[in-house]
């Protein structure tokens, strides 16, 4: 009975551990460079407008990532891209658009389709001559999505 | 039971290649290269990374030659690996070890030993990712872990006499735990390695050790560290703690540290120019291996890799 309230302890701090550090770990691990440094990285809102042009065109163009995206208005799709990445970004830009999870709930995304769209949009970060640094800076924030965007497992 | 395994590595790696290699989709660099016991992960020690490009609903493979010389020994590597869903690995390897300076040995008794004596070990690994994701989830502390086994099993030739001098056994197994973080932000990859083995220099002079030496299994840490240049590079430094069966033997029989084993590390640059290759190049120190027979002598040198992936 002993050793059982004991593991029933352990146990209840190692999962404590598990969800608590994680939590505390999110505002440091994503947020190497605090305020709107990032975003002046990539050449604010106008820096970001030329890397999504370049990026849709990608998008639209790969064979993995262009069917999901044949019903969509591309300009509007570009404009909400714009905004959210102005945000994760410390760009202070309001996002209106649907959260990832009703953007992407109905449509079966694989986590290669998701990784085809983070090669896609590493490329279109070097067309822009983004350092690599801050891409991976921006990647940090977008990989967790992963959660809300692929749909198949 | 040698050529057996060779041959059906191969054929796993032709299999599994072509077919897959429409479709698999995992980011560059992201699935390691190929440890010299052929499990994916940094030169000389796993990650918990699943090997070749396959992530979910993918089926993948990679082969991989390796070439590693030091002052007195040297070493020809190659082996072949499949990863499955990203879920569970399987590796096979083969290792060549030029034990050249072991002919010494004849002098301290008879073992017949043969001029330019190779050991030859075969490998077998399985993997299973159990938890995380060592690159997406990059908002939480969580690394990927994976759990592994390799078992080994040596081919002495005429160093049979010796290893059975030694007390060893010519298989064993290790198991291990690994945990993988990329910490994305910063361009960070840390791997833990957790081994509990009784291999002595990895296996290649077998298991274990006969009295005084120690003969039960070790709990051994392993690190890698790897920082990413670019997309295409990475540079780092590994870190292998081993275990020193023999020395307490050697000792008991007046050879002074004629047996002593230290531990590995080296430091690397890997570079991936696309999907399907990479070449790993390292500077390792792996400290004194049966130092009776090489004056003492530190073994370092350099190790080339070279993998393709599919």
């Amino acid at each position: 009975m002993k050793k059982l309230k004991l593991f029933t302890l352990t146990f209840t701090v190692a999962v404590n551990l598990l969800v608590t550090v994680p939590v505390l770990a999110q505002n440091n691990l994503t947020t190497a460079v605090q305020s709107d440094a990032l975003f002046k990285t990539f050449g604010e809102k106008a820096g970001l407008v030329r890397l999504m042009d370049d990026f849709m065109v990608r998008l639209v163009a790969d064979a993995r990532t262009g069917p999901f995206f044949k019903d969509s208005n591309l300009k509007l799709v570009k404009s909400q891209l714009v905004d959210q990445f102005c945000v994760l970004i410390g760009g202070g830009c309001p996002y209106k658009g649907d959260t990832m999870k009703e953007v992407h709930g109905g449509m079966k995304i694989k986590k290669s389709d998701f990784n085809a769209l983070v090669e896609l949009l590493q490329l279109s970060m070097d067309a822009q001559s983004i350092p690599f640094t801050a891409q991976n800076q921006l990647l940090a924030k977008l990989a967790p999505m992963h959660r809300d965007t692929i749909t198949v497992h | 039971m040698n050529q057996t395994l060779t041959t059906v590595a191969m054929a796993l790696a032709l299999l599994a290649g072509p077919q897959a290699y429409a479709d698999t989709g995992k980011l560059l660099l992201t699935g390691g290269v190929s440890s010299i016991d052929g499990a994916a992960g940094g030169g000389l020690t796993p990650w918990a990374v699943i090997g070749s490009n396959a992530t979910e609903g993918e089926i993948g493979a990679t082969a991989y030659v390796t070439r590693a010389s030091t002052q007195d020994y040297s070493l020809t590597g190659f082996g072949a690996a499949v990863g499955f869903n990203e879920r569970f690995e399987l590796s096979l390897a083969r290792q060549d070890f030029d034990a050249s300076p072991s002919v010494a040995l004849n002098g301290i008794a008879a073992f017949g030993i043969s001029p330019g004596e190779h050991l030859k070990m075969d490998i077998v690994g399985l993997k299973v990712r159990v938890a995380g994701d060592a690159v997406l989830d990059s908002d939480s502390l969580m690394p990927q872990i994976a759990v592994g086994l390799e078992y080994k099993a040596v081919s002495p030739g005429s160093l049979s006499s010796v290893l059975n001098f030694l007390g060893t056994s010519t298989t064993g197994t290790d198991v291990y735990i690994s945990a993988t973080k990329l910490f994305l932000a910063q361009s960070l990859l840390v791997n833990g390695t957790l081994r509990y083995t009784n291999a002595n220099q990895n296996g290649l002079l077998g298991f274990g050790s006969g009295a005084p030496g120690k003969s039960t299994m070790s709990l051994v840490p392993e690190f890698s560290v790897a920082y990413l240049l670019s997309k295409y590079v990475a540079i780092g430094a590994e870190y292998r703690v081993k275990p020193n069966n023999l020395e307490a033997l050697g000792r008991a029989a007046g050879l002074g540290d004629a047996l002593a084993e230290d531990d590995w590390k080296d430091i690397f640059v890997a570079w991936a120019p696309n999907k399907n290759a990479s070449v790993t190049l390292a500077y390792v120190d792996l400290g004194r291996i049966v130092p009776g027979v090489t004056g003492g002598r530190k073994q370092t040198g350099f190790y080339v890799s070279a993998q393709l992936a599919f």
